[in-house]
């Protein structure tokens, strides 16, 4: 019995060792170096979102890959991910005030390097890498009592020393960020009052301009032809990024009852995906529209149901909804050609809001 | 599957094991009767065939200074959702959801109206004199609510004389707690007897940990004040029996009190008294409950404030009957009760909403036989806007050995259950829905116990229990419909409860080990939309599918010594097993010391609680604090009984 086991082993140790020797190609160093990560916020009070990741020839993905690496769990609900050279930013909401921060991760392998936290993180959203080890995050900050929002910030994040080096002060509920040139836009949360679109310098780090809005701006992307798109209400506004002159304005419905969120930019820089929906949840469909129409068309949606995250991968091009079930279940990713065909799908983690592709 | 093979192989063994037991014992039956003797409250006499635990006198001695999640914790298989110490603890009774067990003082439910709920944070056990917690629907009995089963919280008359108690308990963290409590007895005249208690208690939780990160994961620092005064008042003679029953509590919850703009209070204020006159047959009972929910976040000059009231009445006379010479009795409760609500919450449809709620019943216990006891019970409920189901329930035991040093009783009982909507649930401003069904529920169970007196010194007592809950039209606050409450879910609730227990008394020795053992299954079985597949069939979160506890006690003179484990197994904290908690062992170690004197008594315990340091994780995921000491001193006197 003993021998057939020793060479049982051996076998297997060589053919181990051959297969390790095999896999040592050194190019891609990480599990993370390409792939799609989703960003889930949980369920609110239970503090359990994650980010999930696969790769984009799969359809299986790990559900929660910061606690798969590190000793640690993220304990919040995962605001947003982006990375800034070889380092990560993972943006997290805690259910108790003082306990938000965004946690420093290897970008390839999202082992932690560090974190910060209060007071100089508060309700973070979004995060826009800025240049060589910088990055922009909006803030919130603690909303007053009656759940009204307070004048919000822009944090400057320095990933090397893994500080914030700066607070600019913005309008109301800071939210998604859109970077061109040496200048971010930076557009509020569409429940925040907050009417002006605040431009940032990356050089100075400081507000250089605000453009006001008759409903809340929100900045969408910068298109083929250099130029900005904003939503603010049911409306779709373009902009000159450099002279900052309202160029066109588009009517997304007069029906007041409808909101349109979830803007993503398409691969092709010429589509904008959007959806639009009477209670922010389970009614509503994905509409799409390209940047020459005269008029947003609502007639045929490009697949007919809301999502609770929408973005577009650059590399494949491939539409990508996010889908909440439940607080109390996973969600799913569900991946569109852009004619609207089903790709597949992928179940992910709890509540899943955002996508980003590397 | 393989648990519910296991189970039922276990029932089916000890049901052969009994049968045997009852042809080798011959029958025999002249047993003694005792009197019947109809206490006010006590709707348990009517519970035939379901499973009723009384908590002895000893163990609510012991637990004088916590509260009643740890009590039931530790001596019931009854599992509690808790965010942390001094904050909200909603049960899980028999695998249901915390509006599932019906909270009754004196008999009357005070399940807090807005949402269907106790928050059993807020009750402490100096609140009350008696506890006995009933496993399983009951709603027939006892009416809303009691599907998974009913804590019942009761007064006491006080015996003659006077007695005055002061006690403190100082714990770790900064935590205290101050209790007084005066009974008096005494007679009028050569009719009437008076008595009463007059209890005060004051409870601080500053929770001040010194660390405020165990493995990784944060403690929610949080403060709590409790306060209560109870106040019982019986004027008795041979006929008539007038009492007045009021429980005062006030319960102030901050977490993260440290960050002024993040704080959170949460103040709930219960104003509960009661009026009953029994006379004879004749029982009348007045009530009036009213409910204050304080919220507030950062600021606290601006309230969200909710106030609830209820003002009930209910009536009812008994019956008793002498069937034959063979000793059989028929007894029959029959009365109704009707309760006014008025409730005023800033989230409801309109700002000040009424609704009225009646009940008719006819409870019957009859004792067919010395060894049969069976009853029978019928409610039918009436709320404004529409109707709950009619709910009876049958029920027996049967004693299948008696008269042996050992006891065997066998019961088992059938009965729909109900439960009325919360406040919440039908006036919700655009979520709730006014046309909500009623819950219902069928419960099946059955069960057998077992007293085995060794001799003068060891005895040994078990209880099994098998149940079988089905629970329709589960309302669910569905977010595949923007969080508007439905009547979407059924959920099947199934399980087997084992207690047992050993006692050992020797001269100065005393030596004893309760065990306490929970299977459940519980799982939502109905398909409602397409990701429901996820979720259909699987335990329902933060429900663990094995618990238990294990108590051992030694008492030497005037020392007792007793250690307490709880054992709670792996737990899901989402519907569809995504994610879990994993399962923890706690351990308490308890000494107490008494010194009496011939009018006084002083009463010393030191308590060491989770002496491991388990890291475990409150509901939502954060972390409980590890070891913690407390320490308590009792002082008592009394006039010497005449």
């Amino acid at each position: 019995m003993r021998k057939p086991l020793t060479r049982i082993l051996t076998v297997t140790l060589i053919s181990a060792i051959a297969w390790s020797c095999n896999q040592s190609d050194p190019t891609p160093k990480g599990t993370y170096v390409q792939g799609v990560f989703v960003m889930n916020i949980g369920n609110f009070s239970q503090n359990n979102g994650s980010i999930s990741f696969f790769s984009r020839e799969k359809n299986v993905a790990d559900a929660d890959i910061f606690s798969l690496v590190n000793t640690s769990k993220i304990s919040g609900g995962v605001q947003d991910y982006k990375t800034v050279g070889d380092q990560g930013l993972i943006l997290i909401d805690n259910s108790s005030p003082g306990a938000d921060k965004i946690e420093i991760v290897s970008a390839n392998t999202l082992k932690t390097e560090g974190s910060i936290g209060a007071p100089d993180i508060e309700n973070p959203r979004k995060a826009l890498a800025v240049g060589n080890g910088k990055a922009y995050v909006t803030n919130w900050n603690t909303l007053n009592s009656d759940y009204s929002f307070p004048t919000g910030y822009v944090a400057v994040v320095d990933l090397a020393t893994k500080k914030v080096t700066k607070k600019i002060s913005t309008d109301r509920g800071p939210e998604n960020l859109v970077l061109y040139k040496d200048k971010v836009f930076v557009g509020n949360y569409s429940e925040s009052n907050g009417k002006n679109l605040t431009v940032i310098s990356t050089a100075s780090d400081a507000v250089t301009k605000t453009i006001s809005f008759k409903a809340v701006p929100n900045p969408i992307g910068i298109d083929v032809n250099n130029k900005l798109w904003v939503q603010a209400g049911l409306e779709l506004i373009r902009i000159n990024p450099e002279s900052y002159d309202i160029e066109s304005t588009l009517k997304i419905t007069s029906d007041a009852s409808q909101s349109a969120y979830n803007f993503a930019m398409g691969s092709d820089m010429k589509t904008i995906y959007f959806v639009l929906s009477p209670d922010y949840g389970s009614h509503g469909n994905t509409y799409k529209f390209t940047i020459t129409d005269t008029q947003v068309s609502l007639t045929n949606p490009f697949v007919k149901r809301p999502f609770t995250g929408l973005a577009v991968d650059p590399l494949q091009g491939l539409v990508y909804g996010a889908v909440t079930p439940s607080p109390l279940q996973s969600g799913y990713a569900i991946r569109y050609r852009t004619d609207g065909t089903l790709v597949d799908s992928v179940k992910v983690g709890i509540s899943p809001i955002g996508f980003f592709f590397r | 599957m393989r648990n519910r093979q296991l189970y039922f192989c276990l029932i089916a063994g000890l049901f052969v094991l009994l049968s045997t037991a009852q042809r080798a014992v011959a029958q025999k039956d002249s047993v003694h009767l005792t009197p019947v003797t109809v206490y006010g409250f006590a709707p348990e006499r009517f519970m035939s065939g379901l499973k009723v635990q009384k908590i002895d006198s000893v163990t609510m001695e012991q637990f004088r200074f916590r509260n009643i999640t740890d009590l039931l914790s530790l001596n019931t298989p009854i599992l509690f959702k808790n965010y942390g110490p001094g904050q909200l603890a909603t049960v899980a009774f028999r695998g249901t959801s915390p509006n599932h067990t019906a909270v009754l003082w004196n008999g009357l439910n005070i399940n807090l109206p807005t949402l269907g709920q106790t928050d059993f944070s807020a009750i402490p056990v100096a609140g009350f004199d008696q506890l006995s917690v009933q496993y399983g629907s009951s709603a027939s009995v006892v009416g809303t609510d009691a599907v998974g089963g009913s804590i019942l919280l009761g007064s006491a008359k006080p015996q003659a004389g006077l007695q005055v108690m002061i006690g403190r308990q100082q714990d770790s963290f900064r935590n205290s707690q101050t209790q007084a409590t005066l009974k008096y007895s005494t007679s009028l005249n050569k009719q009437w007897n008076f008595s009463g208690k007059t209890a005060l208690y004051d409870g601080s939780m500053k929770n001040q940990y010194r660390e405020t990160i165990r493995n990784g994961v944060d403690m929610i620092r949080s403060k709590t004040f409790q306060k209560g005064l109870v106040q019982d008042l019986f004027f008795t003679n041979k006929k008539h029996e007038l009492s007045a029953h009021v429980w005062l509590t006030d319960n102030a919850l901050t977490t993260n009190p440290q960050n002024l703009a993040g704080r959170e209070l949460t103040r709930i204020k219960s104003y509960r008294t009661m009026l009953r006159y029994q006379f004879e047959d004749w029982t009348l009972r007045t009530s009036w409950v009213r409910d204050v929910i304080d919220y507030a976040v950062g600021d606290y000059s601006k309230l969200d404030h909710a106030v609830t009231d209820r003002l009930g009445i209910r009536g009812e006379r008994t019956f008793t009957w002498k069937i034959g010479s063979s000793g059989s009795t028929m007894q029959v409760q029959t009365g109704g009760e009707f309760t006014h609500y008025k409730t005023q919450v800033e989230n409801y449809e309109r700002p000040v909403i009424t609704e009225d709620r009646g009940d008719l019943f006819v409870l019957t216990r009859f004792q067919v036989s010395p060894r049969l006891l069976a009853s029978l019970n019928l409610r039918q409920a009436f709320v404004t806007g529409y109707n709950p189901p009619f709910t009876p329930s049958v029920g027996a035991e049967y004693r299948l050995v008696q008269d042996k040093p050992y006891t065997i009783k066998l019961r088992g009982s059938i009965g729909r259950s109900y439960r009325v909507p919360t406040l919440n649930e039908r006036y919700w401003k655009n979520l709730g829905n006014p046309g909500i069904k009623p819950e219902s529920g069928f419960n099946k169970e059955i069960g057998a116990e077992a007293v085995y007196v060794l001799n003068k010194i060891h005895s040994f007592t078990s209880n099994l229990s098998v149940y079988h809950n089905k629970i329709d039209n589960w309302t669910y606050w569905n977010p595949a419909n923007n969080f508007h409450v439905e009547n979407l879910q059924l959920v099947i609730a199934r399980g087997v409860e084992l207690q047992m227990g050993w006692k050992g008394n020797w001269e100065y020795l005393k030596l004893g080990s309760s065990i306490n053992y929970a299977l459940t299954r519980t799982s939502q079985e109905k398909v409602y939309d397409a990701y429901a597949v996820d979720v259909v069939g699987k335990q329902l979160p933060h429900i663990p599918v094995q618990a238990g506890n294990v108590n051992m006690f030694a008492a030497y003179k005037w020392f007792h010594l007793t250690n307490q484990f709880q054992v709670v197994s792996k737990r899901f904290t989402t519907a569809d097993h995504s994610q879990s908690a994993v399962g923890y062992v706690l351990d308490n170690l308890i000494l107490e010391s008494n010194f009496s004197w011939s009018f006084a008594n002083a009463s010393l315990q030191g308590r060491i609680n989770n002496i491991y340091n388990t890291f475990y994780l409150t509901i939502n995921g954060n972390s409980m604090p590890g070891r913690s000491f407390a320490i308590s001193l009792v002082l008592s006197a009394k006039t010497s009984e005449k």
